[in-house]
């Protein structure tokens, strides 16, 4: 996919989150603007790297860590970039990401019927087993070490 | 790709899920024990699977099709607001690291369950594709490399994958929000246990746990997105070194009480 391609959807989905963000969760939709924009850089960064930097490292790797360093403690700047970026609800951004993959949802549900029950009884005994397990590592890890 | 970006159907009618979805808003009621948390996601989810062909008829083929293809860049913004929640929270989580590398161990706990009650169900050596793991692209990728797909482990983690795909959100929301509500386990061993390797479900758990601990929101968000990234790190060679080996063998535990006799030997692809 081609950069200015990316460069569009983000701009579309920026949009649209600018919009939720605004009507759930009460945010003026202005003060969300360099936030978002912020956002979009730290993506296209991203994109640019995993495109020049001739390692294969998925794009989205580099988004994280770029993100990441970025708003850590001291680094230059991170407590602007934190402030702008905490005016975008978390929430508000999963909201449209949803409404793409519910729409293409639709084209699975058929392949459930295949499926059958018992697979599907499998999946959530899977789904909680690995929950459950790490959440009981979790808890007694956090415990011992006193952070919790 | 330029087709699906242009296709504006499809995003008018993800903006009209979106501002339904976020009018409706965060809505949560007791159930029993628990406490159940409804997210604009899950309407926005929801709604939009039924705008296909069979239901509402809004969107076809094509339109579904377009919508796939943009999933993956939709994500990108998500992705890089984790890594600003994970920086600014960068020397909390170097903290609690122990607990943050020690519990992708408990993603055996698929294995340990996962293999008895599928067996049980009377699933052959479906068992080891659909319970060796919560069967995201990286597991199907590797079944696909030891068994084939087109193999009965290929069926199982394929049928994990769709059903996944289609229930994996709304199941991990309302798995949190019980969980949760259990007050067997604290917010933040849930954070962590929310990154399973799949960004759509850690993001339905931890969104569920953020809105019902508003104060350590942050805290939550970040050590799910650490966890996350972790369980796609060592996903691969904790299914390939550790899970598959154990599903193998407790399969075979499980096959000789039910059947009383060993099941035949694995055929793995030509190497």
């Amino acid at each position: 996919m081609k950069s200015i391609e990316v460069f569009m959807v983000l701009l579309i989905v920026a949009v649209m989150t600018l919009i939720g963000n605004f009507v759930g969760a009460n945010t003026p939709l202005l003060s969300a603007v360099p936030g978002m924009l912020a956002l979009v850089a730290i993506c296209m960064a991203g994109v640019l790297c995993a495109k020049f930097i001739p390692v294969r490292i998925p794009s989205v790797a580099y988004i994280v860590t770029i993100g990441c360093i970025l708003t850590y403690p001291g680094f230059p700047g991170s407590a602007l970039l934190s402030a702008w970026v905490q005016k975008v609800n978390f929430l508000a951004l999963t909201t449209p990401i949803l409404a793409y993959a519910g729409i293409s949802l639709g084209k699975d549900l058929g392949m459930l019927k295949k499926t059958g029950w018992r697979i599907i009884v499998v999946s959530f005994v899977v789904f909680i087993g690995t929950y459950v397990g790490s959440a009981v590592i979790a808890q007694a890890v956090l415990k011992l070490i006193g952070e919790i | 790709m330029w087709d699906a970006i242009r296709n504006w159907k499809i995003h008018a009618l993800v903006l009209a899920l979106v501002v339904m979805a976020e009018w409706i808003g965060i809505h949560s009621f007791k159930v029993g024990i628990g406490t159940i948390v409804l997210l604009p996601m899950l309407y926005a989810l929801m709604v939009g699977a039924l705008l296909g062909p069979k239901f509402l008829k809004l969107a076809n083929q094509k339109d579904m099709v377009d919508a796939g293809s943009l999933i993956g860049v939709t994500l990108m913004l998500l992705m890089a607001r984790y890594g600003t929640l994970v920086g600014p929270n960068l020397p909390m989580i170097l903290k609690t690291s122990p607990a943050l590398i020690l519990q992708e161990f408990g993603n055996l706990g698929t294995v340990l369950i996962g293999v008895p009650v599928a067996v049980f169900l009377g699933l052959k050596r479906e068992t080891i594709g659909a319970a060796h793991s919560v069967s995201r692209e990286p597991n199907v990728a590797l079944i696909g490399d030891v068994y084939g797909l087109d193999t009965p482990e290929g069926q199982g983690v394929m049928g994990v994958y769709i059903c996944g795909t289609v229930f994996g959100t709304i199941f991990y929301g309302l798995m949190a929000t019980v969980t949760a509500a259990l007050n067997i386990f604290h917010p933040l061993a849930l954070g962590m246990a929310s990154g399973v390797g799949s960004a759509s479900m850690m993001t339905a758990s931890v969104g569920s746990l953020s809105a019902m601990y508003p104060e350590i929101a942050d805290k939550i968000q970040a050590l799910g997105a650490a966890s996350n990234m972790l369980s796609g790190l060592d996903g691969i060679y904790m299914s390939l070194w550790m899970a598959l080996p154990l599903s193998e063998w407790l399969y075979k535990k499980t096959y000789k009480i039910k059947y009383g006799e060993f099941p035949e030997e694995p055929k793995y692809k030509g190497v």
